[in-house]
């Protein structure tokens, strides 16, 4: 997030769109509704009527996949009724003139052709957007789960730089962050283009310096993303360890992916529980869970907080870092010899730079985002504020794209898919806590109840769902938060493995999966 | 030709609010513009008894608890919902504001069943008994009638609606709409026959209830209690706290995990946290028992010629998984080996691994999860 | 008739200011109760938490959640009517339920059925009894003009000296010298709590925000009043020369009328009077054809004493739940939807015309002595003629009883008399020989408030009476602060038969109650319920030790 969390009380509109933020960022969502009592205006821009949508004064219900068209449209609006912020254009940003002209070519009228958003609504979208004092952009996986993920950022991005709404309280871009420690795998270096804090492995300078502090060269090339790592099992890449993520179930396109697993020679798989993953490993490395961890975790708002044990961890089971810096010493690899979380963490600061001005004592109290970048350094709550991380806004030219793959005859019903409140990713936690069977007891698919008519389901009854890559039985919910033509799954549930059916396409960027479309056929089972 | 909006950005900057003094038990004391008499009590520690006030939540007036004396008032005045002005005269503590405060607290235990409740029950839970105690307010007068009825048919697994405790001070009602904005509950009936509600009395499932949990916390009588901490009130030992961050979503909420030995028994919010400020959702309250299921991983396994996992001491496995990827690399090259870290756990592990592929292998290959 | 649909409902209110209370009368009429379709309707339409909307109509008395409900027979069991037959009343109608005092006291007993009110004396009784002609030599300010023919209508109005104020105060006076002349009057609120009007409207002048709003208070909910009905029903174009009145002194724009539910007649009244302003250009866009434009809206209560409490009524008329607000910030200055607002009784502004008339010094002249201005009894109970009389201020109360109104009953004699309908507590014994006068009165405990005075002769049970009247009080107490809340009940218990069976332990729970309730309660309501048991000690102590000694006695 450009913007701390306290700043989603503050501004006078606010536009989320790909966000299901009351499910799954409840306690950010808290302060949404704060400032919708406190009498900002709310524009939710989602394909399914969900819950945050019902607290909207404009709930925009746009075709899965077209929130590029709706966005270059509010562009288009607000360049057309001069709602632009010409100091701010001019001072901070690079191609505004030309990214000024490439909008006029996107009318409301276009959009609504596309994305089925009304024009109207787009236009009153676009000028309360374009007129607010702090207007403040929220948006999650809905954005980002296309094969044009970055390049919908980039329009949100374009949104925020022609009006100014960035750099300032109550403003900004701000994408949730989805897991507790998301923002702290990126930052840690866990990333095939980047090391520790973000320092590009391209650049020969960032090499020479992690060659003398790990006492051994790195390639300059990037890795491939894990994505494309999955289709190179068997082939290129031979073993894989993986901590802590349970691929089979998460990631589309689930045949595929146990598949690509089973070809591996080698798979070591460090987790809390006897994941669907970690059923094919050749060796399971029992790791210490939450309550019995000691460490750091980074949250959405860069924000750099303590985790702590509680209570030992059941039998033999062990923190990860212990594990992994074993396993590197039992190879050979020299400089594994790590005695704490402590100091594991303090190495990581040493070598980052936006973690430089921290060490494990500073974030006692949780007071830092980062960047930190030097000792005393109070924290960054707002980024690019007076001038951006990069110097200059760039505006990028955005052309609407068609998702890979789009609804025809054989196929003629969007699937989108997503997380609900009570469950929380494969259910590995959130299945094993008493109670939540209550809230969520099974999945089920999302049908609009004219469609549920038309279709030939019944409300509580079986379907069978089938896309190009398989298909799953599921049971019927006829509920108005679907569109007619369009139904929703999450992916939580073992038994109904929605993602044997995504899996389309891929960002070409930044290989992101494109989990939120995928055309498929709905039939009573 | 680029066109403006407006003539010039209106830059926010607020007057920072004037600084004023009134006197506090005698003391001369300075106070912003805004501040209530409560919120400069509490500042200089005073202790003023209250019921109805969570600060987090808009003042309310119920409780007339927090009355202290105003000079050139006839009767005291709720602290809570009166604003300092500057040159004020207050004091917390007469003869008079302890008699009503005391006689506050005989009627308010009047109409209670249970004065001592567990702890377990809840953050605030035993705010009253503490009052009731200090007070010395278990004097049995005032006996009458008892308010609010119980919902033992509300089959719900996290949130006990024991309405027979509840004393109408609002709290619940306050944060759901305040702090959580789910408008979930309300005040039902007026008078001695109010009776905290969802809409036409039905079960919180069928209600906007998400069980966040946040009345259980603010109740000061454990009349909304926490049932999953509570399912664990025979387990033996002290509780402790320890101070961690909620293991599910990228919010990253303050909490304090309440542990007896060797087990956790409950979740508290942070009411300090930066990130949630008190605030929990279903999941980071009451999601937190996997840590001890049955399922859980103690022993390594290692895949045996059977085909099957089998158990194995940590020197094996990991023996065998060092050898896995010394062959890899003996046989494939470095490029062979591919690591995949998680947006779960701590940022240790994640660098630890990108260390081993990077420091150890020489390549880049190396994830995480974030694209799934 | 057709019925309308839901739709035709909204489309009638949702544009309208204050809709939520006009919406759920609209369904609660059509449907005869509120059924959970509706709440749910109105909840989506106006956008409220479904768990707010329900909590809200439950508040309200009269709001009925079952079918049928809004037809059934309510039978007003208040301290007068007791006396003249409410039980048998009660016993004797179908499905009948007990309200409290709904205003009828100079014609008991009053039973309400749907939109009708019966009386004992008459079946669908449409208007208020006139009151009674003053004494000679004594000048009315409000009654002056209201036996005239036809002074309900706007001819009749007219004919009879209305509408003459505002005309004369928009043409030739500025705002602020309206002001000074009330100022001048020393006018003060008639409600209850005679705060000077002219302060009250200066504020709202001076307070920042528009639209500013006048709201008349005619939620006339204390028992034993019914003055405010009286003047509504006979001089409905008073109330609203008056309201425009204070609009143009106060610069307001809009302005309602809080109508307790119990008054359906009334409604009708002033709605017909309110069309007719409107159409004489009275009140609208352009008033007395100039550019002041001030626009009035009728709107009905549902059944909560408490919404006579300005900041309740506040909250009733935005659509919240009618739990009194915290002061300050008053609501001149944070009053309707947070703006400035004239909260003022339907006596206090009627008040007004005849002032902006006859001047400041005439207003000010009417009462005895020092005092300024006269005063509406409503006067019922055990006296041979119940009425409003409209009094100079600082007549003596025995003067009123035994004069004016011809004493109590043949043989008998005042026991006690409540002041301020029942909020005073009551008067008895040589306390009974005072002026009314607010100053006189408080010297004995006891305040005039809005004027209700109820009499109990020598054959009354004055435990009954009390015990009847903290029952009241602990109905109407809206549950919002704790020791109105337990405190009323407490009261209510100990005055039924419960409590300690050991006198000084009785007396001492009773007063503790009564003096934490009197100086912590955070409303008048909580503050005055415990006047009824603190003056039933004063004035009848033997009656308090025979009560706690009979049930001592019956305990054992």
């Amino acid at each position: 997030m450009s913007n701390p969390l306290v700043d989603m009380d503050k501004p006078d509109v606010i536009f989320c769109i790909g966000t299901n933020m009351t499910e799954c960022h409840p306690v950010a969502a808290t302060r949404i509704k704060r400032a919708i009592a406190r009498g900002a205006k709310l524009i939710v821009a989602d394909p399914r009527r969900i819950p945050l949508a019902d607290l909207a004064d404009l709930y925009l219900p746009l075709r899965v996949g077209s929130d590029a068209a709706l966005l270059l449209a509010m562009a288009h609006v607000i360049e057309r009724e001069g709602l632009v912020d010409a100091a701010f254009i001019d001072e901070r940003t690079v191609d505004g003139e030309l990214f000024l002209e490439h909008v006029r070519k996107f009318p409301p009228e276009w959009a609504e052709r596309i994305s089925g958003v009304r024009a109207e609504d787009i236009e009153r979208a676009a000028l309360w957007y374009g007129t607010a004092e702090r207007g403040a952009i929220y948006y999650t996986l809905g954005i980002t789960e296309h094969i044009c993920g970055v390049e919908n950022v980039q329009c949100l991005c374009n949104l925020a730089l022609m009006t100014g709404n960035i750099g300032r309280e109550g403003t900004g871009i701000n994408p949730m962050r989805g897991q507790n420690n998301i923002q702290g795998a990126g930052d840690s270096g866990a990333l095939p283009n980047n090391y520790v804090g973000f320092q590009a492995v391209d650049d020969p300078a960032h090499q020479k310096k992690f060659t003398k502090a790990y006492g051994r060269e790195t390639d300059l090339e990037k890795g491939p993303t894990k994505v494309t790592a999955l289709e190179m099992c068997g082939d290129r890449i031979k073993a894989m360890v993986i901590a802590g993520e349970n691929t089979v179930v998460s990631d589309p396109d689930r045949d595929h992916c146990e598949h690509a697993l089973k070809s591996l020679d080698h798979l070591v798989v460090i987790d809390i529980f006897l994941t669907e993953t970690a059923q094919l490993a050749d060796v399971v490395l029992p790791a210490t869970a939450w309550g019995e961890t000691d460490g750091t975790c980074t949250n959405t708002e860069r924000r750099v907080q303590r985790l702590r044990a509680a209570v030992p961890p059941p039998g033999d089971a062990k923190p990860d870092w212990w594990i992994v810096s074993q396993l590197a010493q039992r190879i050979g690899f020299k400089g594994f010899e790590f005695e704490s979380a402590k100091e594991v963490f303090n190495e990581l600061c040493e070598l980052s730079a936006t973690y430089h001005g921290l060490d494990w004592d500073r974030i006692e109290h949780s007071e830092y985002q980062w960047p930190v970048p030097h000792a005393g350094h109070p924290g960054t709550p707002r980024l690019h504020e007076g001038e951006f991380v990069n110097g200059r806004g760039i505006f990028k030219l955005i052309e609407y794209r068609d998702p890979a793959e789009t609804i025809n005859d054989d196929y003629p019903v969007w699937l989108t898919t997503g997380r609900r409140l009570a469950s929380y990713h494969t259910r590995t936690q959130t299945g094993r806590s008493a109670g939540i069977d209550y809230l969520l007891p099974e999945e089920t698919l999302e049908v609009n109840p004219s469609d549920v008519d038309a279709w030939g389901l019944a409300d509580g009854e079986w379907a069978e769902v089938s896309s190009p890559r398989g298909s799953v039985r599921i049971k019927v919910r006829a509920t108005d938060r679907s569109p007619r033509g369009t139904v929703f799954a999450s992916f939580s549930f073992a038994d109904v493995p929605v993602n044997v059916l995504t899996g389309s396409g891929y960002d070409p960027i930044t290989e992101t999966a494109e989990l939120k479309v995928c055309p498929v056929r709905v039939e009573p089972a | 030709m680029i066109r403006r909006a407006t003539e010039e950005p209106v830059t926010q900057q607020p007057t920072p609010p004037a600084i004023h003094t009134l006197t506090l038990d005698g003391e001369e004391v300075s106070f912003t513009a805004g501040e209530t008499l409560i919120d400069i009590t509490y500042r200089h520690h005073k202790d003023v008894p209250n019921l109805c006030y969570d600060p987090r939540l808009e003042p309310f007036g119920a409780c007339r608890l927090c009355i202290v004396e105003l000079e050139g008032a006839n009767n005291p005045v709720a602290s809570c919902t009166t604003l300092a002005e500057p040159n004020m005269v207050v004091t917390t503590r007469t003869a008079r504001l302890e008699t009503h405060r005391r006689v506050l607290m005989e009627m308010v235990a009047s109409e209670n069943r249970d004065i001592d409740v567990d702890p377990l029950s809840g953050y605030a839970s035993q705010q009253m008994r503490e009052l009731v105690d200090q007070y010395d307010a278990r004097t049995g007068r005032f006996q009458g009638e008892q308010s609010g009825t119980s919902r033992e048919d509300d089959d719900n697994p996290f949130i006990k609606r024991d309405y027979d405790n509840c004393i109408s001070c609002y709290r619940c009602v306050r944060v759901c709409a305040e702090q959580e904005g789910d408008y979930a509950i309300s005040v039902m009936n007026r008078g001695f026959d109010t009776q905290i509600t969802t809409e036409f009395e039905g079960l919180l499932v069928d209600s906007a209830c998400t069980f966040c949990g946040q009345c259980i916390q603010t109740c000061p009588t454990g009349a909304l209690a926490d049932l999953k901490a509570l399912a664990n009130k025979d387990v033996p030992g002290e509780t402790v706290t320890t101070r961690t961050i909620c293991p599910y979503c990228g919010v990253g909420c303050t909490v304090d995990v309440m542990t007896r030995g060797e087990q956790i028994v409950g979740v508290l919010p942070a009411m300090d946290g930066p990130a949630n400020e008190g605030a929990l959702c279903v999941k980071g309250q009451f999601a937190f028992d996997f840590v001890h299921h049955p399922d859980r991983l103690a022993t390594p396994l290692v895949r045996g010629d059977d085909g099957e996992l089998h158990e194995a001491s940590w020197d094996e496995a990991l023996d065998r998984a060092a050898t896995g990827f010394r062959k890899v690399l003996d046989e494939h090259g470095r490029h062979s080996v591919y690591g995949v870290a998680s947006g779960r756990a701590p940022t240790e592990a994640c660098y630890m691994l990108q260390r081993f592929i990077r420091a150890g292998f020489g390549t880049n290959q190396i994830d995480n999860c974030s694209r799934a | 008739m057709n019925t309308p649909t839901n739709q035709e409902l909204f489309d009638a209110w949702r544009h309208e200011p204050a809709p939520l209370l006009p919406l759920l009368h609209a369904f609660h009429d059509r449907d005869g109760y509120l059924s959970e379709g509706a709440m749910r309707a109105i909840a989506k339409e106006l956008r409220l938490p479904l768990a707010d909307l329900f909590g809200t109509v439950t508040f309200y008395h009269h709001l009925s959640r079952e079918p049928g409900g809004h037809q059934a027979p309510r039978v007003c069991t208040g301290p007068v009517c007791q006396l003249k037959g409410a039980a048998q009343v009660l016993a004797s109608l179908d499905g009948a339920t007990s309200m409290p005092c709904p205003g009828r006291c100079d014609d008991p007993v009053p039973v309400l059925v749907g939109d009708k009110v019966f009386t004992g004396a008459e079946l669908d009784r449409a208007r208020s009894p006139l009151p009674p002609p003053p004494p000679d030599g004594i000048d009315e300010c409000v009654f002056a003009a209201i036996r005239a023919t036809a002074r309900d209508s706007i001819e009749g109005y007219r004919a009879s000296g209305g509408y003459r104020a505002l005309p004369t105060a928009i043409e030739k006076m500025r705002p602020g010298e309206l002001l000074d002349l009330v100022d001048a009057s020393q006018l003060a609120g008639r409600g209850g709590a005679g705060f000077p009007t002219g302060r009250k409207w200066r504020a709202v002048a001076d307070a920042e925000g528009t639209p500013k709003t006048i709201v008349c208070n005619a939620d006339e909910g204390e028992p034993g009043c019914f003055k405010d009905r009286v003047l509504m029903d006979h001089d409905p174009h008073a109330v609203i020369e008056s309201m425009a009145l204070a609009a143009y002194a106060t610069g307001a724009s809009r302005g309602f009328i809080y109508l307790r539910y119990e008054y359906p007649e009334t409604y009708r009244l002033l709605a017909r009077a309110i069309a007719e302003a409107e159409a004489a250009d009275m009140i609208g866009n352009a008033v007395c054809g100039t550019g002041f434009s001030f626009h009035l809206y009728l709107r009905r209560g549902a059944g909560a004493y408490i919404c006579g409490e300005e900041t309740s009524l506040l909250n009733s008329l935005e659509g919240k739940h009618p739990f009194p607000r915290n002061r300050p910030p008053f609501p001149v200055t944070h009053g309707y939807e947070n703006l400035p607002t004239v909260v003022n009784n339907v006596e206090t502004l009627v008040s007004v015309p005849p002032i902006v008339v006859h001047g400041a010094d005439w207003y000010r002249d009417l009462g005895l002595s020092d005092h300024p201005g006269t005063k509406v009894i409503s006067l019922s109970g055990d006296i041979k003629r119940p009425g409003n009389y409209e009094v100079p201020i600082g007549l003596p109360l025995m003067s009123l009883l035994q004069d004016w109104a011809g004493g109590p009953g043949e043989g008998r004699s005042v026991q006690a008399v409540t002041m301020a309908g029942l909020s005073g507590g009551f008067l008895a014994g040589e306390d009974l020989d005072v002026a009314l006068d607010e100053p006189s009165i408080r010297a004995k405990g006891s305040f005039l408030g809005a004027g209700g005075i109820m009499v109990f002769d020598d054959t009354r049970d004055m435990i009954d009476v009390a015990h009847s009247a903290m029952e009241f009080f602990a109905h109407e107490s809206c549950g919002k602060c704790f020791p109105c809340r337990i405190g009323t009940r407490r009261l209510t218990e100990r005055l039924n038969g419960a409590g300690p069976d050991d006198v000084t332990q009785w007396v001492d729970e009773v007063s503790d109650i009564g003096e934490t309730m009197k100086q912590t309660s955070a409303c008048g309501l909580g503050m005055a319920a415990p006047l009824i048991t603190e003056s039933l000690m004063k004035y009848f102590p033997e009656r308090v030790t025979e009560h706690v000694g009979n049930r001592r006695g019956a305990n054992r």
